[in-house]
C-alpha cells in the first residue's frame, strides 16, 4: 500500500491588502482570518487523490504546520478527500524560515515510511520554493521540483516526471522511490470538495502535535526586516471617476496612434 | 541575533550551461557575486559543472578574466539534481566558501535548496538586492508577489543564494581585474555513484502563438478577470487595436479559460509588444519576466497596492468588470462627434 504525504501551507489571500506587522519581521494577522490553502497546494493535494483513486488502497494524508488558524486548511484538505490531517501546531504567528519549517515536517515524517511526498512548487505567501527539496534532503528521498506530469507503474519502484523549465519546455526524469515532488499549478484541475467528505471531515479529528514536541531546529537564517517597495510614482495612476479615467485612457491610447 | 560581519573568503558562482554555451543569466550572478564583493573580483570563482568541459572553462577563465573550476563528471551532463548536489556539496565542504551564488532558474531553484540543506548552509531564494548595513549584509527579495519586500541575512558560515534573473546587469568583461587578465582553470573530477535520479531527456514546449509575438498590442487577462465569461470583455478591447493579441497570465490558463498558448511569462511566452494591457493581473514576477520588454504598459488593477503598477506607465486602480465596458464604449464613438 501506497502512503502519500502532502504538505499544505495556510496563507493570507493576497487580493487583500498586506501590512507589515510592527516589529518588522513578519505581516500583520488578519482579523477577519482569510486565511486559505496555498493554491499551488491544492495541485499538489489533487494530484495525491488520483493516484490514490488509480491505486485503490493508497493512503494519503495532509500535513500543515502552522498556528491555530492553520487548522482549519488541514480540515479543508479533509474536505477535499485526504484521509488523514496533520496540524503541527506553532505556538505564535512568528514568520519560520523555510529551513525551520522543513526540519519540523522532516522530523514527523522521519518514521512514517511515505513512499510519496508532494508539496506545492512555492508558497503564495513567502514565494520561498524551498521548504519541498529540504524536506527531500532532510529525508534523503529523491526529488523535483516544477513537476508537469507524474507516472507511476505498478510494482515498479520508481516515479517518472517531466519538470518544467523556462518557456515551457520540459525535462523527464525516472526518480526512485521515496520520493519528494514539488509540484507546479496546471498539472491537473483541483476538484471541489464531495459532500460526503465535507460530512466526514466535520467530526474526524485532526492530529495535533506541538511543534515544541521536537527541540527547535536551529535557525540557518532570519528576516532582517519586511519593506514597502519603493512607492509607485503618483504621475502613473489615472485620477477621477471612473468614466474620466477611461475617457483619458483613450485619449492616450489615441495620441499614439494605437485607437 | 548574531550579527554576521562579511568575511573576506571566497564567492562561487555556479555556471548553467545550455548545450554546450553559458547562459547570459551567468553573467548576471557574476555581476551580483561582484555588488556582493563591493566590485572586486579577486574573490570571485566559477564552478562550470559538466562532461568534457575543460576546454570551455578555459575559454570563459579567458574571456571574463576570473577563476573557474570544471568541475566534471559524464553523469553531470544533462542536468540531474542528484548528481549535482553530491558532486557540488563535496567541492564546497574542501573549498568552504562563504557565498555560492546559483542563477534563480528552473535548474537552480531545483538544486539549491536542497544543497544548502545537507551543507548546513543558509539558502535564500529568488534575490532582487543585496545591501550592507555596518556590516550586516542582507538580501532583499519579493514576497506576496511583490506588495511587499524581505530582508534577510544569513546566520551560517556558508549561504546558498539564488539570483533573480533579470536584476543584476552582465558584463561580458571585469576590468577590476588588473593583475592577471586570464583566469586560471582547475580540473576537478568526480566519479559516478550509483544514481536514484535517472535523467530520461527532454521534452520541447509545443508551438506557442504565432499572434503574440507579432502583435503590437496585447491585452492580457489575469486572475482578476474573476469569471471566464469576462473574457469577452478582454477580447472585445483587443479588438479595438489593429494587430493585437489576447495573452493570459499562468493562473488563467490553470483554471482552463485560456489555452497555455496564451501564457506570458517565464514559464510562457516572452513577448515585446508596443503596447501591453494587463487586466486584473498582479505583477507577480514569474509573469513580469515574460512581459518586462514592453514598450507601454498599462494596468488595470483594483488593488492599488499592485507590484504590476511598479511597472505600468499608466495605472488605472478600478474594477475591470466596470472599467473596460467604459473604454470599450468610449473608443467606439468617434472623438471628433460633438458629443
Ligand atoms: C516556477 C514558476 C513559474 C511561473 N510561471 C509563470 C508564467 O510564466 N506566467 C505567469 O503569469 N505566472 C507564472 N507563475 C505564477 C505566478 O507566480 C503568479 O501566481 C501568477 O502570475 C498570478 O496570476 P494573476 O496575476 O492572474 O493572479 P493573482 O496574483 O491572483 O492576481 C489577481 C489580481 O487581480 C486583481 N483583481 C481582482 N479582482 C479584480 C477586479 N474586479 N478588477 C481589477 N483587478 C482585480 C487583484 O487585485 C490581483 O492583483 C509561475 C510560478 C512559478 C512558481
Ligand atoms: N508551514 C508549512 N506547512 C506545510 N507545508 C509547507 C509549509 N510551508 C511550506 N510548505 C510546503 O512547501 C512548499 C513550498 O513552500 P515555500 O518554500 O515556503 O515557498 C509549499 O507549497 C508547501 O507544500
Amino acid at each position: 500500500m501506497m502512503k502519500i504525504l502532502v504538505c499544505i501551507k495556510q496563507v493570507l489571500d493576497s487580493d487583500r491588502p498586506v501590512r507589515i506587522h510592527s516589529s518588522g519581521k513578519w505581516i500583520e494577522t488578519d482579523p477577519h482570518g482569510l486565511y486559505r490553502m496555498n493554491r499551488f497546494d491544492e495541485f499538489a493535494l489533487e494530484e495525491a487523490l488520483r493516484i490514490r483513486e488509480a491505486f485503490p488502497g493508497t493512503w494519503v494524508d495532509a500535513l500543515s504546520v502552522g498556528p491555530e488558524r492553520a487548522a482549519q486548511t488541514v480540515r479543508r484538505a479533509l474536505e477535499l478527500g485526504a484521509d488523514e490531517g496533520i496540524h503541527i501546531l506553532l505556538d505564535d504567528e512568528r514568520y519560520r524560515m523555510p529551513w525551520e519549517t522543513a526540519s519540523r515536517i522532516a522530523a514527523y515524517a522521519g518514521n512514517k515510511g511515505y513512499d510519496l511526498i508532494l508539496a506545492g512548487v512555492m508558497a503564495e505567501d513567502d514565494m520561498q520554493g524551498q521548504v519541498g527539496p529540504m524536506v527531500a534532503e532532510i529525508m534523503g528521498y529523491s526529488s523535483a521540483t516544477a513537476v508537469m506530469s507524474e507516472k507511476l507503474i505498478p510494482d515498479d519502484n520508481r516515479i517518472y516526471v517531466e519538470r518544467e523549465l523556462e518557456g515551457g519546455h520540459r525535462e523527464a526524469f525516472a526518480l526512485t522511490l521515496p520520493a519528494l515532488l514539488s509540484v507546479q499549478s496546471g498539472i491537473n484541475r483541483p476538484r471541489y470538495p464531495a459532500l460526503s467528505h465535507v460530512l466526514r471531515a466535520r467530526s474526524q479529528k485532526l492530529i495535533t502535535i506541538a511543534a515544541k514536541t521536537w527541540n527547535p531546529p536551529a535557525p540557518r537564517d532570519h528576516v532582517v526586516c519586511l519593506v514597502e517597495p519603493a512607492p509607485v510614482k503618483s504621475s502613473v495612476f489615472l485620477s477621477g471617476s471612473p468614466l474620466e479615467k477611461a475617457e483619458k485612457l483613450v485619449k492616450i491610447l489615441r495620441e499614439n496612434a494605437w485607437l | 541575533m548574531a550579527m554576521m560581519r562579511c568575511r573576506d573568503n571566497e564567492i562561487m558562482v555556479v555556471a548553467e550551461l545550455l548545450e554546450g554555451r553559458i547562459l547570459p543569466v551567468t553573467h548576471e550572478v557574476i555581476a551580483f557575486a561582484l555588488a556582493l564583493r563591493g566590485g572586486d573580483s579577486q574573490f570571485i570563482r566559477m564552478i562550470v559543472p559538466g562532461r568534457d568541459i575543460q576546454e570551455m572553462a578555459n575559454e570563459l577563465a579567458d574571456a571574463i578574466g576570473i577563476d573557474v573550476i570544471a568541475l566534471e563528471g559524464d553523469h553531470l551532463d544533462p542536468y540531474n539534481a542528484e548528481a549535482w548536489k553530491m558532486a557540488l556539496s563535496a567541492l564546497l565542504a574542501e573549498w568552504n566558501p562563504r557565498y555560492v551564488c546559483i542563477p534563480h532558474t528552473s535548474l537552480g531553484c531545483d538544486f539549491a535548496p536542497g544543497l544548502a540543506a545537507g551543507i548546513e548552509a543558509s539558502c535564500i531564494t529568488a534575490i532582487e538586492g543585496v545591501c550592507n548595513r555596518e556590516g550586516l549584509i542582507t538580501f532583499t527579495r519579493s514576497i506576496f508577489n511583490g506588495k511587499v519586500m524581505m530582508q534577510v541575512a544569513s546566520d551560517a558560515d556558508m549561504t546558498v543564494l539564488t539570483v533573480l534573473p533579470g536584476v543584476f546587469k552582465a558584463e561580458e568583461k571585469f576590468p577590476t581585474f588588473p593583475d592577471h587578465k586570464k583566469g586560471r582553470v582547475e580540473v576537478v573530477r568526480v566519479p559516478e555513484v550509483l544514481q536514484k535520479t535517472r535523467v530520461l531527456g527532454m521534452i520541447r514546449a509545443e508551438e506557442r502563438d504565432l499572434d503574440l509575438s507579432i502583435a503590437d498590442v496585447i491585452v492580457s487577462a489575469g486572475r482578476g478577470i474573476g469569471h471566464e465569461e469576462n473574457l469577452a470583455l478582454i477580447r472585445q478591447l483587443a479588438g479595438l487595436f489593429s494587430k493585437s493579441a489576447v495573452g493570459c497570465s499562468r493562473t488563467v490558463c490553470d483554471l482552463g479559460w485560456l489555452g497555455y498558448k496564451h501564457q506570458i511569462g517565464l514559464t510562457g511566452k516572452t513577448v515585446s509588444p508596443k503596447l501591453y494591457i494587463a487586466c486584473g493581473i498582479s505583477g507577480a514576477i514569474q509573469h513580469v519576466a515574460g512581459m518586462s520588454g514592453s514598450k507601454y504598459v498599462v494596468a488595470v488593477n483594483k488593488d492599488p497596492g499592485a507590484a504590476i503598477f511598479q511597472m505600468a506607465d499608466v495605472g488605472i486602480v478600478e474594477d475591470l468588470t466596470i472599467f473596460i465596458p467604459l473604454v470599450i464604449d468610449l473608443s467606439q464613438t468617434d472623438p471628433h462627434s460633438p458629443a
